[in-house]
């Protein structure tokens, strides 16, 4: 296997005082558009361990990853590999320099077998492939680090778990000394999840070193030489192996100052309007969403708090009708809306603000006045007239900055055109709406358009509507919500009624420390 | 009835299946790295009487070949300028090609318009092993070019399957962005063959008309074989050894029509005949929307989409 | 593109200015116009003089004008039909396949039934016959399209020379329903003179053109109005906007390709009310099913400019065929060849519109490898 790591940078085995660390970040700064992602973080990754990387979404922990591989360029600070300065310019670039990311989407050719996606990109690949050779090749890396895997196979046919062991020799075979895996066990099942483990073991054992990028508390604790926590952009704190208390790692992810100022309903609840009762739906044989039963009653705020991909996206599909329950049933006024699809869901005065407002919420091409009309009910023809009248109104009313009603969507700012989305889903005359179901409404925006968003879920509730409010951000969640239902792994975990509210539950709750 | 005729008729038909064979490798390379070109019809005009006037000029077989080459190249080029560069739709490029073409084809044509072909490119002497029954006709009986085509289709299988650039090239065509995340450029791919295609598509058309065509006339040319090309580039499900076989069939679709009439037979009529291979093609571009065939034989995943990388 | 130490970006413009869009189409048409007249000059022609002629034949003249116009009829149809389709990303280029379908629709309509209908009755009857026929044309096609995601592109190709083949099958290859039994001569069979339009005066232009025009003109009003119109901008802008509001998208997207053939196959029908008065493979040849395509492109989808846009097209080919009528003819293929590169040069000169180039010095890239350094 002479050419699996010809452009692994010479010295990097040199393992040598405990100064000298494989890659390390020196007060790295990136930022976003609004977003600050990174905030002078220091990161070092020693030779031969195990390095976590923990944090909720939107801590800046892929940001960092995504600095370290090349991907980005940090704004400011330093990448050093091996005590030595790089400018990493490329993905391509990090390669060289013996880092490798594997991304949580693959960047595999389903069509390809899995000799041919590993060493598709090679450099040193010679012009003419035999099959028989490469797909030995690619089975002595595969071996080497317990990564069984039949280089024959398609990829196209493979589950996730192997889909991501096929990325993982793809930068073994390349040569990287360094392997950042961004939430690598999302798509895996439990005995995949053991499965990886075990390769990280052989990896590091072999003198690799691994970047585990994760939001599993749980998870990460038993594989980690060092846990490194952030949040909201900063590194919180460092743990080596031994030192790891899981509830300290949960304060230092997700605790927060108690000092939000609450919003609470300041009417008595009314009648239930929305109601669950044991919905189950399966996506390839796994419960997606598990035997869930709440109701959302009318001038009440339920949040669903919970971190990415524990079930709020499909929860969320399943109450507004966009996908039918594998069982149990949802009922709006007592009753069942099961199957009757989203329009009529929406006839039934349900609302939906999605999480992806432009491109989903929203038609981008289509002016303000146009994306009124999406949910309103039409006849034979479109009435503009009353939606531009309407228009008129919220753009006045919103303070919504625009040239005019007849201004593409994609023209406003994020907070505008969620203020549009919104205005749509609350206060549109068109239907009225008795239930809003809202998720992530104030994802990407700025702190006044924050302040907005939530000023008027808060009017929502005041004039009688049930609100159902699906966020990743805890912050919103308490802030808003008069009860509170902590999802993970699509089941509700945790439950939150009352006006006192203990954070740290909550936190240990979205970590699946129960 | 005489067998011979259908021996001939298979003769002649691999004679078509030549063509089809040169342009749809030409539009296999082309597809394979996601770029789809509809205007191979107006290129093979343009071959074909770039090939006509250059013989007409200079009686060079070669050289006159060698421009039909370059003259695909060049619209090629231009396909490849406007929808990967200039990211416009392939649709509308690849027809505004033809239309180009056919014009172009006619109007520089003209002059020549019903003269006999100057030159030919001829069969090359095997001496008796042509005399051979059913054999001799089909296999010794043909020039050159027909020979490299045949050849051309095993090396553009052995180029696409067996060497590191088919590799890549297979997977732009399929996953643009791996291969743009591994440091190689998209669009350098994507010109390289577009314009490789080319390249075949214009020999294409200047062999036609200097083996197969008997006077310049530009309605009669190609009549159609490059919307043919194109369908046999999705009945042989993008392979070009696939291709050969589909070219054969087509081509033998395409001659029994003329033997029928040629033989008095009225059986079948030639207008229903014709149609098989679109029917045919038809059937098989059901057979491969099936989801897993779609996953696994399809069309390059992403045929006729522009690449641009997704940036933050 | 990278040249060297520069690159060449394109950015995305979010408003274009209004000069742009009156400045490409005019670009186009002036490097178009050089182009041919390069062609014009290698062939020993004055472009100047070529061009002049060209353009008063087409355009200045009466009977120029009226069979410019005559021509245009069928192609506002098919210029309508890909315009319907295309807005809606769903690329139907079997508008010529669609149109020969009309036209055996509506001949079969004008043979079979029209003469037991009164006239004002028959022509209707005839035309929507046609537009039926065109419309069931792609009904294949759509439905794989919409079950099972199968090309249209490459399924409605091929449908058109399956169409070719049936009009050569029906008129030289058979001597059924369609052809003239009065005379060896393969010729398709007169429909009714119920079936039948008058032409204006003497010249080529028929009554059909009206419809064509209003039909534009509904179409446009229609898709502006309508929930179905609506409906399908959404779809076309975002298929998950589509979704959240719980559109049906199979059946938006076959409905607006049989809408698509239908009008295709109106245009059909119109050459049989009109100029053929039966199945015509002389129609065959002109191939006004692609140019509906160019015609519908170089209109961006609106249906009211592809009226304007089919009819400058119709000039050009009307105008061409008048320069053969010369001491030194000049092949009427030079208004394809202008028509060609016309459509090449505004393909090339929309990036323009919508993006803005940029170009930048690249930053000298340093390779620091580490321990090496």
């Amino acid at each position: 296997m002479s050419n699996a790591s010809p452009e692994a940078v010479k010295g990097s085995h040199r393992v040598s005082g405990a100064t000298l660390f494989a890659l390390s970040a020196r007060r790295v700064t990136k930022r976003f558009p609004g977003v600050l992602a990174n905030d002078q973080v220091d990161f070092d990754l020693a030779v031969g361990e195990v390095h976590t990387l923990l944090g909720e979404n939107g801590a800046g922990k892929s940001t960092l990853a995504s600095v370290l591989c090349g991907l980005y360029k940090p704004d400011e600070g330093a990448v050093l590999r091996n005590g030595t300065q790089v400018r990493l310019t490329s993905p391509r670039h990090g390669l060289l320099n013996g880092i490798a990311m594997v991304h949580q989407h693959f960047r595999l050719v389903d069509r390809f077998t899995v000799a041919e996606n590993v060493v598709l990109g090679h450099r040193r690949l010679p012009f003419l492939l035999r099959a028989s050779a490469l797909e030995s090749q690619v089975s002595d890396v595969a071996e080497r680090f317990g990564l069984p895997i039949d280089p024959r196979a398609t990829v196209g046919e493979l589950s996730a778990g192997q889909r991501q062991r096929v990325e993982i020799v793809k930068a073994l075979y390349q040569g990287a000394e360094i392997l950042l895996l961004d939430e690598p066990t999302a798509l895996l099942a439990p005995p995949e999840v053991e499965k990886l483990f075990e390769t990280v073991r052989a990896m590091t054992a072999a003198g690799k070193s691994v970047v585990f990028v994760s939001h599993k508390l749980g998870e990460v604790v038993d594989i980690s030489d060092r846990i490194t926590v952030m949040r909201d952009g900063r590194v919180t704190g460092s743990v080596k192996r031994g030192e790891a208390d899981t509830r300290r790692l949960a304060e230092l992810m997700v605790g927060r100052d108690i000092n939000l100022v609450r919003r609470l309903s300041r009417t008595a609840k009314g009648e239930p309007l929305l109601s669950l009762d044991n919905v189950t739906w399966h996506r390839h044989g796994s419960d997606v969403v598990k035997n869930i039963s709440f109701n959302v009653s009318a001038g009440e705020i339920v949040g669903v708090a919970g971190v990415s991909g524990n079930g709020q996206r499909e929860l969320a599909e399943l109450v507004t009708g966009l996908q039918v329950p594998s069982s149990g049933s949802i009922a709006i006024g007592g009753v069942s809306i099961n199957g009757i699809g989203a329009r009529r869901v929406r006839a039934n005065g349900l609302a939906y603000v999605p999480e992806d407002r432009l491109g989903t919420g929203l038609a981008p091409s289509l002016t303000i006045v146009d994306n009124l009309v999406l949910t309103r009910t039409r006849g034979f023809f479109v009435n503009r007239r009353a939606a531009q009248a309407e228009a008129e109104v919220f753009i006045t009313k919103l303070e919504i900055k625009t040239p005019s009603a007849l201004t593409q969507t994609r023209k406003l700012s994020g907070g505008n055109a969620q203020k549009v989305l919104l205005a749509r889903e609350i206060f549109s005359t068109g239907d009225q709406s008795r239930i809003i179901v809202v998720c992530s409404p104030t994802r990407g925006l700025d702190v006044g358009a924050v302040e907005t968003v939530h000023k008027l879920l808060d009017e929502a509730r005041s004039a009688g509507k049930a609100v159902l409010l699906i966020s990743e951000d805890l912050d919103e969640v308490l802030t808003l919500a008069d009860r509170i239902l902590v999802l993970y792994r699509g089941e509700v975990v945790h439950e939150v009624n009352g006006t006192s509210v203990d954070v740290e539950a909550v936190g240990h709750a979205m970590a699946g420390l129960s | 009835m005489n067998s011979n005729v259908w021996v001939l008729t298979f003769a002649d038909g691999i004679s078509i299946a030549t063509t089809l064979i040169l342009a749809s490798l030409g539009a296999i390379l082309t597809e394979r790295s996601g770029v789809i070109n509809l205007g191979i019809e107006g290129m093979l005009l343009m071959g074909a009487v770039t090939a006509f006037l250059v013989g007409d000029g200079t009686h060079n077989i070669w050289l006159a070949l060698f421009l039909a080459v370059l003259v695909g190249m060049a619209m090629a080029t231009v396909h490849a300028v406007l929808t990967i560069t200039l990211r416009s739709n392939q649709i509308v490029s690849g027809l505004a090609l033809v239309i180009f073409g056919t014009g172009l084809s006619q109007f520089i044509g003209k002059s020549v318009e019903g003269k006999p072909r100057p030159v030919r490119i001829e069969p090359i002497d095997f001496g008796a092993l042509s005399d051979i029954p059913i054999i001799g006709p089909v296999v010794f009986n043909h020039d050159p070019i027909t020979y490299l085509t045949w050849f051309g289709a095993l090396i553009a299988s052995w180029y696409l399957f067996r060497t590191r650039p088919g590799l890549v090239l297979r997977a732009t065509g399929d996953a643009p962005a791996t291969v743009d995340a591994q440091g190689v450029s998209v669009a350098a791919v994507r010109y390289a063959h577009t314009i490789a295609g080319g390249a075949l598509v214009g020999l294409a058309g200047g062999w036609f008309m200097l083996a197969r065509g008997t006077a310049w006339s530009q309605a009669a040319t190609t009549n159609g074989i490059g919307w043919i090309a194109l369908a046999l580039v999705v009945f042989a499900a993008w392979r070009p050894l696939r291709a050969i076989a589909g070219a054969v069939l087509f081509g033998f679709l395409l001659q029994v029509p003329y033997t029928l009439q040629g033989q008095q037979i009225r059986i079948f009529p030639p207008e229903i005949l014709q149609m098989l291979p679109y029917l045919a093609t038809l059937a098989v571009l059901v057979v491969l929307s099936t989801p897993r065939a779609r996953r696994l034989l399809g069309a390059p995943t992403m045929l006729g989409q522009p690449f641009v990388r997704d940036e933050r | 593109m990278i040249i060297g130490r520069t690159r060449i970006e394109l950015e995305p413009r979010l408003n274009s200015p209004k000069w742009l869009v009156v400045a490409v189409p005019l670009a186009s048409v002036f490097l178009a116009l050089s182009v041919g007249g390069i062609f014009l000059i290698l062939n020993g022609h004055s472009p100047l003089h070529t061009y002049s002629k060209l353009l008063s034949s087409g355009y200045t003249t009466f009977y120029g004008i009226t069979d410019t116009l005559g021509l245009a009829t069928p192609l506002i149809c098919t210029g309508l039909a890909a315009a319907f389709a295309f807005r809606m990303n769903l690329f139907n280029i079997g508008e010529e396949g669609q149109m020969y379908l009309g036209m055996i629709g509506g001949a079969w309509a004008g043979i079979a039934l029209a003469d037991h209908l009164p006239k004002l009755v028959a022509v209707p009857v005839v035309l929507a016959i046609g537009a039926l026929t065109g419309g069931l044309w792609v009904l294949v096609p759509a439905v794989l399209r919409a079950k099972l995601g199968t090309s249209e592109i490459v399924s409605t190709l091929l449908l058109n020379y399956v169409a070719l083949n049936l009009v050569n099958y029906f008129i030289f290859g058979s001597r059924g329903f369609f052809r003239d039994p009065s005379t060896s001569f393969p010729q398709g069979r007169a429909v009714s003179a119920n079936a039948r339009l008058g032409n204006f005066g003497t010249t080529n232009t028929y009554p059909t053109l009206i419809i064509a025009a209003l039909l534009a003109i509904l179409l446009w009003w229609f898709i502006r109005n309508s929930n179905y119109g609506y409906e399908t901008s959404v779809y076309a802008d975002s298929p998950n906007t589509a979704r959240y509001a719980g559109m049906n998208a199979t059946r938006l997207t076959i409905s607006v390709l049989l809408v698509s053939g239908a009008l295709a196959g109106l245009g059909g029908a119109m050459y049989v009310v009109g100029p053929a008065g039966k199945v015509d493979p002389g129609i065959l040849q002109i191939g006004l099913g692609y140019a509906g395509i160019v015609v519908a492109s170089l209109a961006r989808y609106n249906f009211v400019a592809v009226v304007i846009t089919a009819i400058l097209f119709a000039g050009l080919r009307v105008g061409g065929a008048a320069l053969q009528i010369s001491s030194n003819p000049v092949p009427i293929a030079i208004a394809v060849v202008l028509q060609g590169s016309v459509l090449l040069f505004a393909l090339g000169g929309e990036i323009f519109r919508r993006n803005r180039i940029r170009i930048r010095r690249i930053q000298p890239v340093v390779f620091s490898t580490g321990a090496d350094a």
